[in-house]
């Protein structure tokens, strides 16, 4: 049965791959080619509006960030990409395969973002702007930063502060050349140069917050950060929300298409591109140490997730099967509507509602959100438990001697955990991999460090390959341990032991 | 040592134990029989408030457990229970389910706790097991070992509840013994079983449960031998009755044989058994006819199950003769078909009412002619 539907599934999957394929890819030369095409946009910038406008008969599809557009543009699932200029041309250094259309698609002022009523520090950033433009630095910068080619950039050293309020910079940290993460791990980057300028001017130390670029407006509004620079466009859209200062560099959107001469078929072999790509991704820069602090971080919010939510889940649980409304209505409130919720939605309701005027640290709040999650499952899972276990049982217990309490201490938990383990490791492993999503409030996890490696080396592949194996190694690893104890409380095994003994 | 006085159990609108009250002695071995239903387990989960009374005061050696505040984890302790179930704790081994509670409970070392344990599970010849599993046992076996584990609590009463209901015949037998051993050594007990040969020979005394009340109390030789009241009887002899009021002539009389017909499967009676009723009930309602005007007649059949015994019983009021002797009679065949059919004819008169009890014979009726009669109907 299980050979059967193997068989379907690849032939299904070749059938699919295969009229992929063979749909013919339209050569982009020129603007006007791309009425029809399949166009790649990021979501909320000015580029999707331009695009709805231009191309109303394109099929517009919308990412989050431009490495998956041009991962998916590499693949042939989109025939062009609608960004900003500066992008662009990075993404066609990496990417031999990749061209841009010569034709400006519209002119926009990339400008610095501060929260409405903070007037103040509008004036204050203004002023420096100006100071800035007149004495010649941001010309000096763009000739830095804004390369055409492949040369390094050239960073200068700016004296910061360490003491003073700090400046909390909005940034997304995967738009280079405007904002990238460097080989330290850094913050660097035109706009991060002109973030530690402006710090400096106003005597304050700089601390970056790197977040996805929908999130920074969100941010901003709450408090969560003081100021957005970050390549950000001045869109009458978005100074609805949010103030924005004169305008720092111009922006051109143009259309980043695959390039119509065939690249010479490589002549290295795949062992040897799979060096190649390790190099790039892994060693170069020591991104290595991104993954490492990506996978910590996973590790820590997962386990502490997991505690919390255990720990939680067993007090809901206790709810729950009170048998006073007033203690179980609240407790079925709570695992409907975490249950019925996406974790991704509470923890940015936990970021940026709940602790909105509070400074908390990302992975904390990302600790006390797949907690809640956590604690709805793990009730589910105990209750069954603790109901799956016959009542004969307690009733021996109680009309042995033992109270209520030592009943269950005693005869119904250890009967329970050994009942309830094989499904909370299937929980406990989805915690693990759901905690991929955390990068939206500016935790750096092992899928965050993968974002900031595909941003630099506009390599699709290679980054996700690799997270998806340590995220499996992660969860295998959990699994074994998760197992053992498994084998620890049977109590056939223990038996065992005990007589080997 | 233990006092019930008026205890009273509802589940919802079933009023389940009605005004029980009644005394157990220390060294009874109570035996608890009664129909299904009749609230034999509730009582015996009352006495330990496995089930929570509604009204009414248990006393255990003076002190009221029902009371607020009593500790009754502790009187637990002195009143264990043996569940039709068994209830062995699944996670533990033999040994460990004994220890557990005088290890917890009562602080003993486990050293001591152990040993005990070994030779009290070498009491219900199980000495071997103490490493096994309770799914490693059958049924027998576990019982024996929550009968072990009682005592490794050092209870003054025992409390089981059905302890052979759950097992293979061939299983009964091995849990018995040991209950028997217990009783031999004066332990305290009060059971709940169906095993009446058992209650018979095990107790001091029986108590016959009938609608949410102790029918009748007293001793095996009285409760088995000499019931006095009508329901202990029925259950003892396991009667089974149908009963039909004929008022006129315009009776449905095959509707009353087929019913006849029905209660004869369920009760498995002989094919032969079967005719000879039928023609019996055919006889005695004609015979009964020209009586009716006197009163309406009720015809009741009833078979106990343990000694095998048909009886018909015609009960008339306002009638003062006996319906086989007078003038009323068209003929002599129909009683003597009906003599012919019996083992005996019993006719009294009491209280205005005329009661005719006859014992079917479960054989051929003997060859005096009547053959052909009966062939005749």
């Amino acid at each position: 049965m299980r050979h059967r539907i193997c068989a379907l599934l690849a032939v299904v999957s070749s059938a699919a791959i295969l009229a992929a394929c063979s749909r013919v890819a339209p050569i982009i030369t020129s603007v006007n080619d791309a009425e029809t095409a399949r166009m790649g946009v990021m979501t909320g910038t000015t580029g999707e509006t331009i695009a709805m406008t231009r191309f109303p008969k394109a099929d517009l599809k919308h990412f989050d960030d431009i490495v998956d557009a041009i991962g998916a543009l590499k693949a042939g699932q989109l025939d062009a990409v609608l960004t900003g200029y500066p992008a662009a041309l990075q993404s066609t250094k990496r990417n031999r395969d990749l061209t841009l259309v010569q034709e400006n698609l519209s002119t926009e002022n990339t400008s610095i973002g501060i929260r409405k009523g903070n007037t103040e520090l509008l004036t204050q950033v203004d002023r420096i702007l100006s100071g800035l433009k007149a004495d010649g630095t941001l010309a000096d910068m763009s000739r830095r930063w804004l390369k055409a080619d492949l040369s390094p950039y050239e960073e200068v050293d700016i004296r910061l502060p360490s003491a003073g309020t700090p400046l909390r910079v909005g940034v997304s940290a995967t738009r280079e050349p405007f904002n990238f993460v460097d080989a330290a791990g850094r913050i660097t980057g035109h706009d991060a140069e002109l973030s530690r300028r402006i710090g400096e001017k106003l005597g304050r130390p700089v601390e970056f917050q790197n977040m996805k670029f929908t999130a920074l407006i969100p941010a901003l509004q709450t408090g969560k950060i003081d100021i957005i620079i970050t390549g950000m466009s001045a869109t009458p859209e978005r100074a609805k929300k949010i103030d924005f200062t004169q305008r720092y560099y111009e922006l051109h959107q143009v259309l980043l298409v695959r390039s119509a001469v065939a690249v010479e078929a490589s002549e290295t072999s795949f062992g040897a591109k799979l060096v190649e790509s390790f190099e790039i991704n892994i060693l170069k820069e020591h991104r290595y140490l991104l993954l490492f602090e990506g996978l910590k971080n996973t590790i820590l919010i997962s386990i502490f997730s997991a505690v919390l939510g255990t720990l939680l889940g067993a007090l809901v649980c206790f709810l729950r099967m009170s048998r006073t409304a007033l203690l179980r209505t609240p407790a079925n409130v709570f695992i409907d509507v975490l249950r019925g919720t996406p974790v991704l939605v509470l923890l940015m309701l936990i970021f940026y509602v709940v602790f909105a005027s509070v400074d908390v640290s990302p992975v904390a709040v990302s600790v006390v959100a797949f907690g809640l999650n956590f604690a709805a499952y793990s009730a589910e899972i105990f209750r069954s438990g603790i109901e799956g276990v016959d009542k004969g049982q307690t009733e021996a217990g109680i009309s042995m001697g033992f109270t209520r309490t030592q009943t269950f201490l005693n005869i119904v938990l250890p009967q329970m955990i050994q009942r309830v383990l094989p499904v909370y490791k299937g929980e406990f492993i989805s915690l693990v991999k759901m905690t991929s999503v955390v990068g939206y409030i500016a935790v750096h996890d092992l899928t965050k460090a993968s974002d900031i490696i595909r941003s630099r080396t506009f390599d699709a592949f290679f980054p996700l390959v690799m997270v998806a194996v340590l995220y499996f190694m992660v969860s295998w690893l959990f699994i074994r341990l998760l197992s053992l104890i498994e084998l620890k409380t049977d109590p056939k095994r223990r038996r065992q032991g005990r007589i080997a003994s | 040592m233990i006092t019930v006085d008026n205890l009273n159990k509802r589940f919802g609108d079933l009023h389940v134990l009605r005004d029980v009250s009644t005394q157990i002695n220390k060294g009874d071995v109570v035996s608890i029989i009664g129909p299904s239903g009749c609230g034999k387990s509730t009582f015996l989960r009352c006495l330990n408030l496995l089930e929570q009374p509604d009204s009414g005061t248990i006393l255990v050696n003076g002190q009221d457990i029902t009371a607020p505040g009593a500790n009754i984890a502790s009187i637990r302790q002195k009143m264990n229970m043996v569940f039709q179930s068994f209830n062995l704790f699944s996670h533990l081994t033999v040994l460990e389910n004994l220890t557990v509670g005088p290890i917890k409970l009562k602080g003993i070392a486990p050293t001591v706790a152990h040993e005990k344990a070994s030779e009290l599970l070498r009491l219900v010849g199980l000495g071997d097991k103490g490493h096994h599993f309770p799914d490693e046992l059958s049924g027998g076996q576990k019982q024996r070992v929550a009968i072990a584990r009682c005592l490794a609590m050092e209870p003054e009463v025992i409390l089981f509840d059905e302890p052979t209901s759950a097992l293979d015949p061939t299983m009964v037998r091995e849990v018995l013994s040991v209950i028997r051993r217990l009783a031999k050594d004066g332990m305290t007990m009060l059971i709940v079983t169906h095993e009446m040969d058992f209650a018979r020979d095990v107790s001091n005394r029986v108590f016959y449960m009938d609608s949410g009340g102790i029918h009748e109390d007293g001793t095996p030789e009285q409760i088995f031998l000499n019931p006095q009241r009508e329901r202990t009887r029925a259950f003892i002899n396991r009667t089974r009755s149908l009963s039909f009021t004929i008022v006129d002539r315009n009776f449905d009389f095959y509707g009353m044989n087929a019913e006849i017909e029905g209660f004869c499967e369920r009760q498995i009676l002989s094919k032969r058994f079967r005719q000879n009723l039928l023609l019996l009930v055919e006889e005695l309602v004609l015979v009964h006819q020209p009586l009716l005007t006197h009163g309406p007649l009720t015809l009741r059949i009833e078979h106990a199950e343990r000694s095998n015994q048909l009886e018909v019983i015609c009960e008339q009021s306002g009638l003062d003769l006996d319906p086989l002797v007078g003038d009323h009679l068209p003929d002599e065949f129909g009683v003597m078909i009906i003599r012919s059919l019996v083992q005996s004819i019993d006719h009294r008169h009491e209280s205005g009412q005329s009661r005719l009890t006859l014992v079917v014979r479960s054989m051929a009726p003997p060859e005096n002619g009547s053959c052909t009669v009966v062939n005749c109907y």
